[in-house]
């Protein structure tokens, strides 16, 4: 979809999926890092073997994308990056507003010169308005974006996900904005700045709820407390060995589901007399308040905690009703659906004679793959390379490679 | 082609036509995307069978009927709205010649109803072929699960979210919202727009087959590849992050009041220590260190919170960050009503839906420097630009309009 379209990648580990998604779609994303390596070449490692060429955040994060070094900080540095971007159609980025200008090498000291150019900021809180410089990584902007405080117990301090949501919004929102920005192009020829706040990509996940709440103050979310199953949107119940997530709404796209349900409940004698001859055409879940939901709650409740995820999960697919397991990694990567789609694909590591599986990509599209183009480049693999298409005599690398503007494999 | 009775702003697909069938957040929050930037977007809808948006809280006594959600308005905005009931036969014949019309159809139906429609991708490729078609229901078009009907919370059940977040000790909450709701769309948007890309480049539009789980199982990458690389089960933890300490909310001073803080590295550390005046556990040396701090981290976070519980948390925001320290107020809704941040970056429009008054119209969470982005209504009426799409898009006669009125084919 994006082939000839290159990308510079300067992003940290926030804006390191809008590049990999970029890449998937075949743009040639170049992954520009610190001679020494990057920061994000943390652990966990593969093995766990403490080694930053096996960091698998970097591994899995910075797929589809080839890996040169540039010490930026360096006046040569700046000015190779300057070079670099003359050949480019996109900079992605992840610093603080106003740090890439004060070096001569940011949006608005380079846009004037490369009119086409597409600049893609990713920030914390975007680059205007009175918290553009705030420092804020994924908790602070989901804290910020309203999604932390309705998540967790209401007894306890609110939550966040355990893994970085704001990170795994904010890199797809990046990857479209880009996309448009690309789009827009090639009509006006011009490019323009894509200007991300992390905390407006965050605050989309409460599906307009900030903004229903202007209408009606009762709508401000709690917390769930201790023995609700009944959340806002989510209802999670205790099976035999784990959880599912089962909601008792109603409405003509769900009623048909609490029938199935039901029926099958009936049919292993184990629905209450109430419930085997309940009328569901005349369920509306928002006439019931805590108490309407109790019987229903009991009933269902009793039946999930008799069983497995993996028996009850086999009937909703069979029954069409809608519960689903909470997996993890190993059910994820078991999963039949997941594996009769090719969604897992195996990447090569050469250097290490192993192959490792990953997500294969975020669609299947008729026309061009989207999918992993490449493994993750390792420190600097792509120097040589990257550099000789850019015109870059072999004298003046020898240099900069002295000089630790670009890694020195030797050194 | 005359627009309906409002102005649509220009913008980035202005003068793009784009077809929406389907229902929820996972298909409209994506073509929202486009809206914003000025496509033409016609939703195919029936009163037969409503987007479940438009019933999620009605009840008896709900004044404005299919009118009366905020939701559907807030998630819709921007787009036309035609009553097709695609029962009937004649429903289908005027929507295959509205896709003759269309660049984009994008439909999120659990797979069946548009091959039932005889509206699948080979029988509108025929009709069509500069269309880009994007199904993106919960678990693909394919597979042994294509079946299996869920909305948003099953999806995030199934990816892992689920799993992921929440206390150690307790049953998982999920987080707020439903992730794959959020997740999707943006993964919809992007490949769709990466379509209209290669399609200027070929000539031929192309299908998108995305699954809601697949998108959000790719964008944890880094969780299945700790997986698959070294068999480790990535599970919840609360706020807690392995590489930061410390990491998470902390009460403040009224009721449900909270701060997120969290420090990355040292220097985030000591701008900590110095913004609370060095007080003497601070200086105990088991805090001296990341490990430290995580070893230590019970006593760490009742510490730091005796301290943040006598601040109000957007008091103390500012003070720590302007010491150089990440935190940021976890705000609920009601703060995000008066966020100045937001504000300046008009991240809401207020537009006049004629049922529920003045609403609040979310813009995606990136701004384009060239294109501010533009809602012209809130989400439509259904059924409101039926016969200008009859007449004026599709030039039907009169008697063809009235012939499909007599058989309530447009309702």
């Amino acid at each position: 979809m994006l082939q000839g379209i290159r990308i510079l990648d300067l992003t940290d580990e926030s804006g390191f999926l809008a590049g990999k998604a970029l890449g998937d779609m075949g743009a040639d994303v170049i992954k520009l890092e610190p001679p020494a390596g990057d920061p994000a070449r943390r652990a966990p490692y593969l093995g766990e073997i403490e080694d930053p060429e096996r960091s698998l955040l970097w591994l899995a994060m910075n797929t589809s994308k080839r890996g040169i070094t540039l010490d930026l900080g360096h006046a040569r540095g700046a000015e190779l990056f300057g070079e670099l971007v003359a050949g480019a159609d996109v900079v992605l980025e992840t610093s603080r507003p106003g740090e890439l200008d004060e070096r001569g090498i940011g949006w608005e000291s380079l846009h004037a010169a490369h009119p086409r150019l597409v600049w893609c900021s990713i920030t914390p809180f975007g680059r205007t308005g009175p918290y553009a410089t705030y420092r804020g990584g994924d908790l602070v902007c989901v804290a910020m974006g309203g999604n932390q405080q309705v998540t967790g117990w209401h007894d306890r301090a609110p939550i966040a996900c355990s893994m970085p949501t704001a990170y795994y919004h904010g890199g797809p929102e990046a990857a479209l904005g880009v996309a448009m920005a690309l789009f827009a192009r090639l009509s006006t020829g011009r490019g323009q700045l894509v200007d991300v706040s992390l905390q407006e990509t965050q605050l989309q996940t409460s599906l307009s709820g900030p903004a229903q709440y202007a209408l009606d103050p009762s709508r401000n979310a709690e917390r769930r407390r201790p023995g609700d199953r009944m959340g806002l949107s989510r209802e999670i119940w205790k099976t035999a060995d784990g959880y599912v997530s089962y909601g008792l709404r109603g409405g003509a796209s769900r009623i048909p589901n609490l029938v199935a349900l039901t029926k099958w409940m009936v049919e292993c004698g184990e629905a209450p007399d109430w419930l085997r001859d309940y009328d569901w055409s005349r369920y509306n879940h928002n006439l019931l308040d805590r108490e309407g939901f109790r019987p229903f709650e009991e009933a269902f409740g009793a039946f999930f905690e008799k069983r497995s995820m993996r028996e009850l999960y086999a009937n909703a697919v069979e029954r069409r009703f809608f519960l689903a397991p909470c997996n993890d990694a190993r059910e994820i990567a078991e999963h039949v659906q997941l594996r009769s789609r090719d969604f897992f694909t195996t990447v090569e590591y050469d250097w290490l004679d192993l192959a490792l599986e990953h997500p294969r990509g975020f669609a299947h599209a008729s026309e061009d793959g989207i999918g992993i183009r490449r493994r993750a480049p390792r420190i600097g693999e792509h120097d040589g390379e990257v550099y000789g298409e850019l015109g870059v005599a072999a004298e003046r690398l020898a240099s900069l490679r002295r000089e630790g503007v670009v890694r020195d494999a030797d050194a | 082609m005359q627009t309906p009775s409002i102005d649509l702003a220009p913008g980035v697909f202005s003068g793009l036509k784009v077809i929406e069938m389907g229902s929820g957040a996972a298909g409209p929050v994506a073509t929202r995307y486009l809206a914003e930037q000025g496509a033409t977007v016609i939703r195919i809808e029936s009163s037969k069978r409503p987007d479940f948006l438009r019933v999620l809280w009605l009840t008896p006594d709900s004044k404005h009927g299919l009118e009366g959600s905020p939701m559907f308005a807030m998630l819709n905005p921007g787009k036309h709205s035609v009553a097709f009931d695609l029962k009937q036969p004649r429903g289908v014949a005027v929507a295959k010649r509205l896709v003759e019309w269309a660049d984009v159809l994008c439909e999120n139906f659990a797979p069946g109803p548009m091959e039932r429609f005889g509206m699948s991708w080979p029988a509108l490729r025929e009709i069509n072929p500069r269309l880009v078609m994007a199904s993106g229901c919960l678990f693909g078009q394919t597979g042994p699960h294509r079946g299996y009907p869920g909305f948003g919370a099953q999806g995030s059940a199934l990816s892992g979210f689920n799993h992921l977040t929440g206390w150690p000790d307790r049953a998982s909450t999920g987080p707020s919202g439903t992730i794959t709701d959020s997740l999707a769309p943006r993964y919809v948007a992007l490949a769709i727009v990466g379509a209209l890309i290669e399609r200027e480049r070929t000539g031929r539009g192309q299908y998108i087959d995305l699954a809601q789980v697949e998108t959000a199982v790719y964008s944890t990458s880094d969780v299945m590849l700790r997986y698959f690389a070294n068999g480790e089960v990535v599970t919840r933890d609360g706020n807690r992050n392995p590489h930061a300490a410390p990491h998470g909310a902390f009460p403040c001073a009224g009721q449900d009041r909270w701060i997120a803080i969290a420090c990355g590295n040292e220097a985030e550390w000591a701008a900590l220590r110095r913004a609370m005046g060095d007080p003497d556990w601070c200086s105990d040396p088991k805090f001296g260190s990341i490990e430290g701090r995580k070893a230590n981290e019970d006593e760490l976070e009742q510490q730091l919170g005796a301290w943040t519980s006598g601040f109000e948390p957007h008091a103390l925001m500012e003070t720590l960050q302007a010491a150089g320290v990440p935190a940021g107020a976890v705000q609920d809704f009601e703060a995000l009503q008066h966020d100045p941040q937001l504000a300046a970056r008009r991240h809401f429009q207020l537009r006049e839906h004629p049922a529920l008054g003045p609403l609040q119209l979310e813009h995606a969470g990136f701004r384009l420097s060239d294109s501010p982005p533009d809602y012209a209504t809130p989400g439509p009426v259904l059924g409101a630009h039926t016969s200008w799409v009859l007449r004026d898009v599709l030039g039907l006669s009169e008697d063809e309009i009235a012939s499909l009125e007599a058989d309530e084919v447009l309702v």
